[in-house]
């Protein structure tokens, strides 16, 4: 008897085991399916007839990163799909930017990819050439249409090898901040017009450690990119087969020059360096006078600094009078694992309506349909940014973008730190994009 | 004691050998649990990153993963990134070890002795350790912040010490202050409280013999204390060591992945950084075995070394 029981202990304790495992496993598949019926079910009273008649019910899922308010104004979005496409439920998830490709990484590893999803529109081709994406020409019913209708330069974002990977679910660009109390203060009249004003007012509204006339945000390309093609630098030519010549041309080394006067003189923050003041707390609080940033930024001033005014105007233009800036955003993408590519593309097709669009843009999310261009639903304060994709310019459509990106922020720190010239460092980071379009 | 262990040893021997088959069988009922669980979530994966680190990895169809040999391995030993993370990591171990064992064991000293509020105190030094890595380090990054920030007003406004701020982050050497200080602080109150067990383990009666003797409270605590600490030390050194090498969340929020200039990586920070934001799995995979073996020669070294004199 005596031995029995620790014999009888140690079974219970493996079947334990095993039972809480399998209780888990029966656990997910059970709220799929008590989710779907539920939805059919919601309109009637009894459920067991509809949910014959209906047609089938099913679940998709979203993952996103959006900000308070756009995943508050999502949930309308939802509503008014799932409204209008009885039987299909949508599941959104809401990521953090820094977690979130690694979560999607980790689900499309474990074969547990969602549906569809909202990636930075500089994620597409890295995840398209993983193969994880859906190639939606061909597959999208009035994919054609679509396309002809959005803005062409966010579109391209999700152009991957020949195939579209994506549609542009939302755009942005950055345009210049300037602050109108440090600017009347100093007895200047407006913002900059061109890149040698820039210069100079940056450097009459700067003093020591208390004031800065212009500050980056970071090294990363995102931070200088404005300036860089406003001047006319590249990063890779057309085809993006090279870098040597482009963003180790003439233009590319002059961006990086001024930017170390600016920074030597004393008139660029040393912030972009790392562990400074960040630049949307600086510019409001005096610290910086101007900055670069996006449309994002009129909702963050109402909500941390509701009486700073904030004013816009577009990139000071180069040494060929034009201006430019960087294209951001997010595309909207559909996994190829997905068992509801129909309803997949269906809400697709619903994100990238004039009625979603609008809907989105209540909370400064530009659309991406040239339709909606000047239109009086949309915020007054759309229009600089609307005026400003005009010529912005898209990062290089590359898997291995990040890597590259990598390489630009090493060289403009070395060059910050006095380690190499301009011409140095970017000769060097020449070298190593083109060691990577090689790969 | 001598006596006693002496004493109960040949028993133990005695019953060792009466080990059967049919116990044998028992235990490995009660053992089953147990390894199902480690053969599926460390020993299961662990061989699959094995496997991982000889090919250029595909995420999504890992059929599509090209095999390399031992080329992920060859590439971290070359890469300068890699090698410098190694040091960032050495010197990290080697500052923090001895940072934490020295106020550590000081602390415990001090909690030893019959003060008021000993309890409060001694939990006062162990909060640290139950607070969350992300929210300690996010608080050091603030008081590290580069323009103004704590520390700059301390050492600039009160002390006058410094004449300019200190971008304390955006340097690859000065970076590693808070980080360094957060490992210290941060472990501190574990190494005490190990260490105050060790203390109170140390017989009374030896301490007083030797003040009667007129030994000063320096030579009582090398000549006494010390020695008899020895055992508790040689613990904390091999378990402290294994979690220098470990660090990892510290470093990820200070320097957001080896900024500036790749620099200040720890190994696995650049572990992290391969694998999931340039989906080198591969290449992470390797690095991760490279730290396990490196891991496991320095504390299989260590352990020879210090057990000589010690038992562990």
């Amino acid at each position: 008897m005596r031995s029995k029981t620790p014999q009888a202990l140690a079974v219970l304790l493996t079947l334990a085991l095993l039972v809480a495992a399998c209780g888990q496993a029966a656990e997910t598949t059970t709220t799929t399916t008590t989710a779907a019926p539920a939805t059919t079910a919601a309109p009637a009273t009894t459920a067991a007839p509809v949910t014959t008649a209906a047609p089938e019910a099913v679940t998709i899922s979203y993952w996103h990163t959006m900000s308070d308010p756009e995943t508050a104004q999502l949930e309308h979005v939802v509503a008014a799909f799932e409204e209008s496409n009885p039987g299909i439920t949508v599941e959104t998830t809401r990521y953090a930017y820094d977690d979130f490709k690694a979560a999607l990484l980790t689900a499309i590893a474990g074969g547990e990819a969602p549906d569809t999803a909202r990636l930075d529109i500089i994620w597409v081709p890295e995840f398209a050439e993983l193969g994880a994406l859906l190639q939606l020409d061909g597959t999208m019913p009035g994919f054609d249409e679509i396309a002809a209708s959005v803005f062409p330069g966010p579109l391209a974002t999700n152009h991957w090898q020949g195939h579209y990977y994506g549609l542009p679910q939302n755009t942005n660009t950055q345009v210049l901040l300037w602050n109108r109390e440090l600017f009347d203060a100093a007895g200047l009249t407006g913002p900059p017009q061109t890149l040698a004003e820039l210069a100079d007012v940056s450097c009459q509204l700067s003093s020591g450690e208390e004031q800065y006339g212009y500050a980056l945000g970071g090294t990363y390309f995102w931070a200088p990119a404005p300036v860089f093609y406003s001047i006319g630098g590249q990063v890779v030519d057309e085809g993006v087969t090279t870098a040597s010549g482009y963003v180790n041309g003439e233009a590319s080394v002059a961006a990086m020059q001024l930017f170390s006067d600016l920074y030597n003189q004393g008139c660029l923050s040393p912030n972009l360096l790392g562990g400074g003041i960040g630049t949307s707390d600086g510019h409001a609080t005096g610290l910086y006078a101007m900055i670069t940033d996006g449309p994002w930024m009129v909702d963050i001033y109402e909500g941390s600094y509701p009486d700073f005014e904030v004013n816009f105007s577009l990139m000071p233009t180069g040494p060929d009078g034009s201006t430019s800036s960087v294209v951001g955003g997010e595309d909207l993408v559909v996994f190829a694992d997905t068992d509801q590519q129909e309803a997949g593309l269906q809400w697709a097709a619903h994100l990238l309506s004039e009625e979603t669009q609008l809907t989105m843009a209540e909370v400064g999310v530009i659309p991406t349909l040239s339709a909606l261009a000047g239109d009086a639903a949309l915020p007054p304060y759309f229009d600089i940014f609307m005026q400003q994709l005009e010529t912005a310019q898209a990062r290089v459509p590359h898997p291995r973008w990040s890597d590259m990106d990598n390489a630009i922020n090493n060289a403009f720190q070395r060059v910050l730190r006095a380690e190499q010239t301009p011409q140095e460092a970017l000769d060097q980071a020449a070298e190593e994009i083109n060691t990577l379009l090689s790969q | 004691m001598t006596a006693t262990s002496a004493g109960s040893a040949p028993a133990m021997r005695g019953r060792s050998t009466g080990l059967s088959l049919r116990r044998l069988g028992r235990a490995a009922l009660f053992l089953i649990p147990g390894l199902a669980v480690y053969g599926t979530f460390l020993l299961g994966p662990m061989v699959y990153s094995a496997r991982i680190s000889f090919y250029d990895w595909n995420i999504v169809d890992p059929t599509r993963s090209e095999p390399v040999g031992l080329g992920n391995y060859a590439r971290a030993i070359a890469d300068p990134v890699f090698r410098r993370a190694v040091v960032n990591t050495l010197v990290y171990t080697l500052v923090t070890v001895p940072g934490q064992i020295v106020v550590g064991v000081a602390m415990a000293l001090l909690l030893n002795q019959a003060i008021r509020g000993r309890a409060f105190f001694r939990v006062l030094y162990y909060l640290p350790v139950i607070t969350p890595w992300v929210i300690v380090t996010l608080l050091f990054e603030y008081m590290f912040v580069g323009q103004g920030g704590l520390v700059n007003w301390l050492l600039r406004d009160v002390l006058g010490v410094i004449q300019q701020n200190v971008l304390w982050l955006a340097d690859p050497i000065l970076t590693f202050v808070p980080i360094h200080l957060l490992g210290i602080w941060k472990g501190v109150g574990w190494t005490a409280i190990i260490a105050l067990a060790g203390l109170q383990a140390i017989p009374q009666d030896l301490l007083d013999v030797a003040s009667v003797d007129g030994a000063t409270p320096v030579a009582r605590f090398r000549h006494i204390t010390l020695p008899l600490l020895r055992p508790v030390l040689v613990f904390l050194v091999v378990v402290l060591v294994i979690g220098g090498l470990n660090a990892y969340i510290s470093n990820l929020l200070i320097t957001d992945g080896g900024n500036p200039l790749d620099r200040t990586h720890f190994v696995l920070t650049l572990m992290y950084e391969a694998t999931f934001t340039r989906l080198d799995f591969g290449y992470g995979a390797a690095i991760s075995y490279l730290l396990a073996a490196f891991v496991f020669m320095v504390s299989v070294v260590q352990i020879r070394l210090l057990r000589r004199r010690v038992e562990l």
